[in-house]
């Protein structure tokens, strides 16, 4: 309750922070929300000029597409600033006044750095998810259902990926380009998995489980999920709590556990 | 009543020895030197209820790595520390509660939005009820004098203005110790009269404050009780008095000379008194023992004797302590 409290105290001063520069914060989800919207053209774009990922339509990759944004925004809200603001702290030296306050750290950084910006980014997924459902309907009841746990699952993913990276950033303090290497290997949700060799989709599903990022849940809402996809649960669930240790653990080699 | 014990206190940090230069940037690249560095070797000390305490020492002599562990930010390589019954690396999350820090050096207001609305976050956080957080605020708004300032966004803040908001940031929870790591620095004089004034204010009313600098005149009107550290160890542990009386009481007078200075000639004017060369040859420093001589004397015989631009009276430089200390 106290830590539910303390949350949107500082989602709100989040709120004040991106309100004090107001042209920065309407450019910068401006600009989130283009960028992504530009993507879906080259799926449109491919399929305008007759080429296809075989066995998926246009929309059904626009849903998987949509989704891919989505979970992505919802990430990037919770906690993508945490990487940057991490590498700040260590580098500036000033992650002392983190330690200072009486809650986890970690929880302290992911509330106080609410990021905004990201919001325009999840709302344009909606938008998309919207027209692209329009075309492709929906199925059952049990789909739905199925897309809500695997569209949760998507955004263990990416949450346990931004976790890793800002505890690798206690290391390697310079390492700005780290977040680079998860959005390359990201993109491999933002496509039907069948399209991809084999190697990359055993990597994909077990490995690091981006394909539970787009295209998991966006096959299930279609009704036309493997029961392999479930499988994929289990490295979600290890991920998150992977980046939750390795986080907590490189605090403590901060502040110098045993020399 | 001791509210805090420091006993046998070291931190060591292992870092890499890096070559300057390209050829041994490259060496250190591939293979790197291992160096222990002793942050704070082997210090004890204790610390009374209620007092201000200054620990006194030069750049880079262990004060804010000191300060770190006592605030349970950093865990001690060996040694113990009690604070009020806590160890603060190991019950941090309960201890910090009870504790307010201010690092002179490190904001921990957010830039972009009024102090006021960090405050209210430390509210949630420290979980300050309502009327509590309304009368502590107003209270120290008076004390700070930031009734106004508080509602501007921190970015335009001056430096002295945002310091007293980071003050009251750190003591809005009520803290029974405030912890303040070069709580000066850059501040302006009627800056820190005015945070002087109010560490004061705190202070009768029950706060133990335990602060770093190296302004001597932060602890000479603040402190009571003084430590110093140079090198990681404790050098001195006393009463301001005592250390007072082990410097004597005496001020550096700074000239800034017309013509480039001759040493012998000044010598023989100026008799005992220690000349000390300045950075260059217009400027020279005098040590002056006010014990043994009137300011006003000294400066009156002076304007006979030296053609000089500017003149200012300064406290010994932290150097000169350090090297008083040792000699004793």
């Amino acid at each position: 309750m106290k830590y539910i409290k303390i949350y949107f105290a500082c989602v709100k001063t989040a709120f004040a922070q991106a309100a004090a520069y107001r042209a920065d914060f309407i450019m910068g989800s401006f600009i989130t929300l283009l960028s992504n919207i530009l993507f879906p053209l080259v799926t449109i774009l491919i399929y305008a000029n007759g080429a296809e990922f075989p066995g998926w339509n246009m929309w059904e990759v626009l849903l998987i597409q949509s989704i891919y944004s989505m979970s992505t925004g919802i990430s990037s809200m919770l906690l993508s600033s945490v990487v940057w603001v991490t590498m700040d702290h260590i580098r500036e030296g000033s992650f002392e006044t983190v330690l200072l306050k009486p809650v986890s750290p970690l929880f302290f950084i992911i509330s106080a750095n609410f990021d905004v910006q990201s919001i325009g980014l999840f709302l344009g997924g909606v938008i998309m998810m919207v027209i692209a459902v329009v075309h492709t309907g929906i199925g059952s009841v049990l789909d739905i259902l199925s897309f809500l746990l695997l569209f949760v699952a998507g955004i263990m993913v990416l949450c346990g990926m931004n976790l890793i990276m800002a505890a690798i950033s206690f290391k390697w303090v310079g390492n700005s380009r780290i977040p680079e290497i998860f959005d390359s290997i990201s993109t491999f949700g933002k496509y039907p998995l069948s399209i991809f060799p084999r190697t990359v989709q055993i990597l994909s599903v077990i490995v690091i489980p981006v394909a539970v990022i787009g295209f998991f849940p966006a096959s299930a809402l279609l009704g036309r999920v493997d029961k392999e996809a479930f499988l994929a649960l289990i490295p979600c669930v290890l991920f998150l709590c992977f980046g939750v240790w390795l986080y907590n653990k490189m605090i403590r080699l901060y502040e110098g556990v045993g020399g | 009543m001791s509210i805090i014990t420091v006993e046998d206190l070291v931190k060591s940090y292992t870092t890499y020895k890096r070559g300057s230069g390209f050829k041994e940037t490259l060496k250190s690249f591939f293979k790197r030197e291992e160096i222990e560095i002793k942050a704070v070797d082997h210090i004890s000390f204790q610390i009374k209820k209620g007092s201000i305490c200054g620990i006194l020492g030069p750049n880079g002599a262990g004060k804010s790595t000191t300060i770190k562990m006592l605030c349970g930010a950093l865990y001690p390589t060996s040694g113990s520390i009690d604070v009020m019954g806590y160890s603060p690396a190991k019950d941090r999350m309960k201890y910090v509660q009870k504790i307010g820090a201010v690092f002179g050096q490190k904001s921990q207001l957010i830039w972009d939005i009024p102090p006021v609305d960090s405050f209210a976050m430390n509210k949630a956080i420290y979980g300050i009820e309502d009327a509590e957080y309304k009368r502590r605020l107003g209270e120290m708004a008076e004390l700070f004098d930031i009734g106004e300032v508080m509602y501007k966004p921190t970015r335009v803040l001056s430096l002295g203005e945002r310091m007293k908001c980071e003050f009251v940031m750190a003591m809005l929870h009520g803290p029974e110790i405030v912890f303040l790591d070069e709580p000066t620095i850059g501040l302006d004089v009627i800056a820190k009269a005015k945070i002087r004034e109010v560490v004061s204010e705190m202070n009768r009313n029950g706060t133990t404050f335990i602060l770093t600098t190296h302004d001597l005149e932060d602890v000479e009107q603040l402190a009571q009780e003084v430590i110093v550290i140079n090198h990681g160890k404790k050098v001195f542990d006393d009463s301001l008095q005592n250390l007072k009386s082990t410097l004597g009481n005496k001020k550096i007078v700074s000239l800034s000379l017309a013509k480039a200075f001759n040493e012998e000639k000044l010598r023989s004017v100026l008799g005992d008194v220690p000349v000390i060369p300045g950075s260059n040859d217009h400027e020279i420093l005098l040590e002056v023992d006010l014990d043994k001589q009137n300011i006003r004397d000294f400066l009156g015989s002076l304007n006979g004797i030296v053609d000089f631009k500017d003149i200012s009276i300064k406290e010994l430089p932290m150097e000169t302590i350090i090297t008083r200390i040792y000699s004793e």
